[in-house]
Parts: structure tokens; C-alpha cells; sequence
């Protein structure tokens, strides 16, 4: 009998394994469970490729330097589909120069909030004690400032540009990263493997990188991505009151209140950039919500 | 039932041979543990102090290289912060933790990094002791990383080795992740980790409660197998008493972090001396079902009292049938009745006495209850 019983586990789940995966998963198979990602995700792919790709494929018109001649075309004049600015630059075209502005400022101030704050709230919650306390009551200084104000106030002082702008949007972010990953990792160092990981005789650092930071990795993309939504509304926001992306650059944000001047006269001005922004914001908060289905929680 | 179907019949046998193990007989021990306490401050609502938590209150044992110990008590009992503190995670209050001669408690990070080698741990919940994000073979070179042994491929044999040591398949299972374990499988990798930097201690902490009884009999065995083969030392920690008897060679009660009853296993199960130890014995169920029933009457009712408040006097004698009015006013020392089975109580059961232990009887050989 006890050898029939040392026998079985490990043969029996050996062989179980391959009976397991033939079974349909209970969420169904294929692609239609995944629709929660899929659209929002292809809708945010064909944005970047329309942003970042197109203009190489198809000759649009450029941004800015528009003929005073055509401006002010209706939506549907031959050569500019969207029509153009009061200025005569092609609509269009500041749209998807606009976005990638935007998209450019996304990727930047949630890649450096990422491995920035991500750094600070690992290295806090790794260290304990005194140390944490104090590098969160600091952020937490930071994370008390209204955001716009605080954006609003780093480009007065450094000067508008996108550069500027990523920096201004990274001092918001990176004391939110900072804590979210913080209360990941205050999570994950509590749990055994932690334990078992110090008992194995690895290093601090070595358990922040390997045990830690995996296994908050994906709620802290997830979070990016939720995030990245309030990014492009911050920057349109500062854009819009005239602090963002100087004109004649193209922005969302700046073609919303250039269009907010013209709105009884041409509302497709202020309509167009207006609807675009909306789309995209829902898009990455539908993606958003969806991989935090999926993998679980941001804390 | 299970557990001696399961015919460790080769083990056991072999238990009893060396059931005087641990006795006193001048060689140093490996483990010294010596009025250990361990007390966690409570806080209430808005960082208020709530008192102490004394979840173990001045207990002291011996362990001998390649002796057993088993440790049981119901939960709360302080077994498993017993084992934290003993490889410093945290620190005990007060005490000392004698290691091969060495005092733990109080040591530098870094000599302590040094000593754990030696020291090692099998986690109850196999799941929450494995990375869920790793590798199984990584899971198990994680200490040999660690401690910087073996070029790669010296890395890669060992724990091919280690992992069919413990009744796993390298090729099949080292690429796996603790998801796709079972949870015998699981524990078997948490075994093969604990067991790879050769350690002289494995401490168990209640290693099979989370697995099924037929899973639990295979661990077991496993245990038992590895220690025949590499003469290891366990602290094996359990809830059950029928469970703790087929690894352990000595077995220690354990209630509300006192020690009620420390002896070796054979003398313990058929002459139990503490109240307490027979109303666990009693517990066990019997899987004949004329007289496997628990006799309600013998089971002692009531909760495990607070650990912020624990009773005066004897910590038992709230539960306890045999309580008197001394129980109230003085703590019972451990006493040495019989040799080498001591007892915390101040009227302890006289052994082999008229009390029923037919509950238990079928674990109990009968030459085994004349010694």
C-alpha cells in the first residue's frame, strides 16, 4: 500500500496535466472573451499607427504654416477632409500631429513614473521602518498639490515646450507610482515566498528585483495604462488654458480652445479634437479596466 | 487510518529503536533553546497600545542532530511563532536560541545569513512559499544562487537531483510554475528547496495540513525518507497528534505558548501525563466506526483563552477537568516524572492508569504500552 500511495501522486498528475489543457477553460474559448481588450486595444494601435506611421505612407499637409487663402474650409473640401483652421492649416493634420504629441508625452512621463516612482516605492517599502515612513510623508507632500497647478507652475518656471511638459507631468506622476508600487510591495513582502526567498539566503536587493517587482509588475502597467488617460486630459487641460504646447504646435488641448473661440460660428473646430480626446480617454480607461480584471487588483 | 496503512512500518520500526533519542547523554545538542519568549505589542484603533500578545511564554528544549521533534497544539498555540523565532524571523523578546553552539538571538545580519544555511524551513501553505512568477528548477536554485555554489550546470544536476529526490520529474515539472502544481507537488518543491543546501535543521510548519490525507501519508513518508538518507533534524510542526507521532521521535504539547508536556513519542502517546495531551489523544479519530466515535464527555469544551490575558497560574486549568484551586495561583514547572517525559501540571494523570486510551489504541503497538 505504501508504495502504491508514493506512486500515485506524482503519476497521476503527470499524466493529468495534458487531460487538463485539452478541457475548455470556463470563460469559453477564443477571441470573443477577449473583446474587452481587443477593441479598445486595436482602437489605441490604430491610433499610434495613424499618429506615428501615416504621415510617412500618405503625404497630409503640414500642421502649420497654412495658407491664409484656404482657411476656414468646411469639413469635406477636397485636399482637407476635416477642413482647415481659421488660420488655413489642414485640420487633419493637426489632429494626428496633435496626437502624437500627446501619445509621445503619455509613453515619457508614464515610463519615467513607471521606473522612477516604481524605484522609490519598491526601495521604501523593501527598507521599513523610519526610512519608509519619511519618503512617503514626502511624496505625500507632493501628491497634496491640485496637479494642474502644480504642471502650471513648472512650466511658468522652466518655459512651455513638450519637454518641459513631460517633466512638469512626471512630478505628478511619480509620487502616485511611488505609492502605488509601495502598497504593491508592502503586499507582496509580506507573503511566505518572501520569507522562504530570506531564508534561501538571497539579498535584499536581489528579492526586491526578482520576487518584488515581478509580481507587482502587471497591476503597476495596469495602473499606467488607467493613468495615461488623466495624462492626456492634464496636458490638454494646461494646453487648453495656454501652458502646454505652445501654438502654432499642435496639440489636442490647444485645438480645443482655439475652437472654443470660434464655437457658434464653426463648432466642427471645437467638436472634432473634442471627440477624438473623448475616444481615446475612454479607450485607455476600457483598457485599462480590463486588464485589471484580468490581473487582478491596483491597490 | 491512513497514516499507518501508509506503512512507514520500516520507519517506525526503526523509531523505536532510537526512541531514547534526545536523552541527555552529554553530546551537544544542536539546537538549545532556552527560556524563549516571544510577545508582540497589539494595537488598537489609532496606534493606542492594547497590550501584549504573549505568544510564547518562557519554553526551553534540546534538539540533537538527526532527532525528530514534533510540536503540537490546537491554533493560537504559539507553535508556529515558536519556529519564526527560532530562526529569527522575528527575533524572540528574550531568550536564547543556541545554534551549534551559537547564540542567535542578538547576531549580526550578516553572521546570521551565514547560519541559516544550516537552517532551513518547509512553509504550511505550499502555494504562498513559492514565487508564484518562478520557475520550479529556479525555485529550487534559488539558495544555491544565493550562496553563490556551483557553476550553472553544476546548478542545473543538483537540482535535477534534488527534485527526483523528493519524487518529481525534472524534465516534466522543473519547467512548471507553482500554478500548475498540485498541492503535494507543490510542498514537494518546497522540500527540495529546504533540503538543497544540505541543512542540519529543517523546520516543518505544519507541512501537510494543507494537503489531503492520501497527499499528507505520501509527504510524510517523504519526510521520514530524507532524514533516513540525510540525517536531518526536524522541528515538525502540527495540529495533530496521530500525524506528529509517525515523523517524530520526541513530541512536545503546546498550549497558549507554554509547553504542557514534553516526552518521547512512544511514552507520550500511551502514557500521556497532562490533561491536556489526553484530551488530544482522545480527539483522534478512530476510523472503526464501533468505537471510533469521540466520546463527548472526554472532550474538553470551551475556547482557547486570549493570549492578551492568559489565566493564572496553570494556562490550561480554565479547560481543565482536573483543575483545583492551586491550578489558579501557581505556574506549574516542567517536571521530569518518568525518564526524559516531563510535565507542566500540578496533578498530572497517573500513567497506565484504568483511562480509556482504546481511542488510540489502534496507533499504539502493544509491546509499546508495557515500556
Amino acid at each position: 500500500m505504501a508504495a502504491l500511495l508514493s506512486e500515485t501522486e506524482t503519476t497521476s498528475s503527470a499524466q493529468g496535466a495534458p487531460v487538463l489543457a485539452e478541457v475548455p477553460s470556463p470563460r469559453g474559448r477564443g477571441w470573443v472573451h477577449s473583446l474587452d481588450i481587443y477593441i479598445p486595444g486595436g482602437f489605441l494601435l490604430a491610433m499610434l499607427f495613424i499618429c506615428f506611421v501615416w504621415p510617412y505612407l500618405y503625404k497630409i499637409p503640414p500642421p502649420v504654416g497654412g495658407n491664409i487663402l484656404t482657411a476656414g474650409l468646411p469639413v469635406g473640401s477636397p485636399g482637407h477632409i476635416l477642413g482647415t483652421t481659421v488660420v488655413g492649416n489642414d485640420i487633419m493634420s493637426r489632429l494626428i500631429y496633435g496626437g502624437r504629441t500627446s501619445f509621445e508625452i503619455i509613453f515619457a512621463v508614464q515610463g519615467i513614473g513607471l521606473v522612477v516612482g516604481g524605484t522609490i516605492g519598491v526601495t521604501a517599502a523593501m527598507l521599513r521602518g523610519f526610512t519608509e515612513t519619511i519618503m512617503m510623508r514626502i511624496l505625500d507632500v507632493i501628491i497634496a498639490f491640485p496637479a494642474i497647478i502644480l504642471v502650471v507652475v513648472i512650466v511658468l518656471g522652466l518655459g512651455a515646450s513638450e519637454g518641459t511638459l513631460i517633466w512638469a507631468l512626471s512630478v505628478v506622476g511619480i509620487p502616485i507610482f511611488a505609492r502605488v508600487s509601495r502598497a504593491g510591495a508592502v503586499t507582496v513582502r509580506e507573503q511566505t515566498y518572501i520569507v522562504a526567498a530570506e531564508l534561501s539566503g538571497s539579498k535584499r536587493w536581489r528579492i526586491a528585483l526578482r520576487h518584488v517587482v515581478p509580481n507587482i509588475m502587471t497591476s503597476l502597467l495596469t495602473f499606467a495604462v488607467l493613468g495615461a488617460g488623466v495624462v492626456v486630459i492634464i496636458e490638454a487641460t494646461v494646453s487648453f488654458f495656454g501652458y502646454g504646447i505652445p501654438l502654432p504646435g499642435p496639440s489636442w488641448g490647444n485645438m480645443i480652445a482655439t475652437g472654443a473661440q470660434t464655437m457658434s460660428t464653426r463648432p466642427s473646430l471645437l467638436l472634432i479634437p473634442s471627440i477624438v480626446l473623448l475616444a481615446t480617454v475612454i479607450a485607455l480607461n476600457m483598457l485599462g479596466e480590463a486588464m485589471r480584471r484580468r490581473w487582478g487588483t491596483v491597490r | 487510518m491512513t497514516l499507518n496503512g501508509s506503512g512507514t512500518s520500516g520507519g517506525t520500526a526503526t523509531l523505536s529503536g532510537t526512541a531514547p533519542a534526545g536523552a541527555p547523554n552529554g553530546e551537544k545538542p544542536l539546537l538549545e533553546v532556552r527560556n524563549l519568549v516571544q510577545e508582540f505589542p497589539i494595537r488598537n484603533a489609532g496606534g493606542v497600545k492594547g497590550g501584549m500578545l504573549q505568544a510564547v511564554s518562557d519554553v526551553s528544549f534540546t534538539l540533537h542532530a538527526g532527532e525528530s521533534l514534533g510540536v503540537v497544539g490546537e491554533t493560537g498555540s504559539g507553535k508556529s511563532t515558536l519556529a519564526r523565532s527560532i530562526i529569527q524571523a522575528p527575533s524572540p523578546k528574550s531568550g536564547e536560541v543556541i545554534f551549534d553552539g551559537i547564540n542567535l538571538v542578538g547576531l549580526q545580519r550578516r553572521q546570521m545569513e551565514r547560519l541559516r544555511r544550516h537552517m532551513q524551513m518547509v512553509f504550511q501553505d505550499p502555494y504562498g512559499s513559492l514565487d508564484p512568477k518562478w520557475k520550479v528548477s529556479d525555485i529550487v536554485a534559488e539558495p544555491l544562487v544565493a550562496y553563490g555554489l556551483g557553476s550553472r550546470s553544476q546548478r542545473k544536476a543538483r537540482v535535477a537531483e534534488l527534485l527526483e529526490l523528493v519524487g518529481l520529474d525534472p524534465e516534466v515539472h522543473g519547467d512548471r510554475r507553482p500554478g500548475q502544481l498540485s498541492g503535494g507537488q507543490a510542498q514537494r518543491v518546497a522540500i527540495a528547496r529546504a533540503i538543497a543546501l544540505n541543512p542540519q535543521l529543517v523546520i516543518c510548519d505544519e507541512p501537510v495540513s494543507s494537503l489531503d490525507v492520501l497527499v499528507q501519508a505520501q509527504v510524510l513518508n517523504l519526510f521520514e525518507k530524507l532524514r533516513q538518507e540525510l540525517g536531518l533534524a526536524y522541528l515538525f510542526i502540527a495540529h495533530d497528534l496521530a500525524l506528529v507521532k509517525q515523523v517524530s521521535d520526541r513530541v512536545v504539547v503546546m498550549y497558549l505558548g507554554k509547553f504542557c508536556e514534553i516526552g518521547p513519542s512512544d511514552s507520550l502517546y500511551t502514557e500521556p501525563l497532562h490533561p491536556y495531551t489526553l484530551a488530544l489523544l482522545k480527539s483522534v479519530p478512530d476510523p472503526d466506526p464501533e468505537i471510533g466515535r469521540v466520546q463527548s464527555e472526554d472532550v474538553i469544551s470551551g475556547e482557547l483563552p486570549s493570549p492578551l490575558d492568559p489565566p493564572s497560574g496553570c494556562r490550561f486549568r480554565t479547560r481543565c477537568p482536573l483543575a483545583q484551586a492551586r491550578c489558579a495561583e501557581e505556574v506549574p514547572e516542567l517536571r521530569e516524572l518518568r525518564k526524559d517525559h516531563f510535565v507542566a501540571c500540578h496533578f498530572p494523570l497517573p500513567g497506565n492508569d484504568d483511562r480509556d486510551l482504546t481511542a488510540v489504541g489502534s496507533t499504539v503497538a502493544p509491546d509499546e504500552a508495557s515500556a
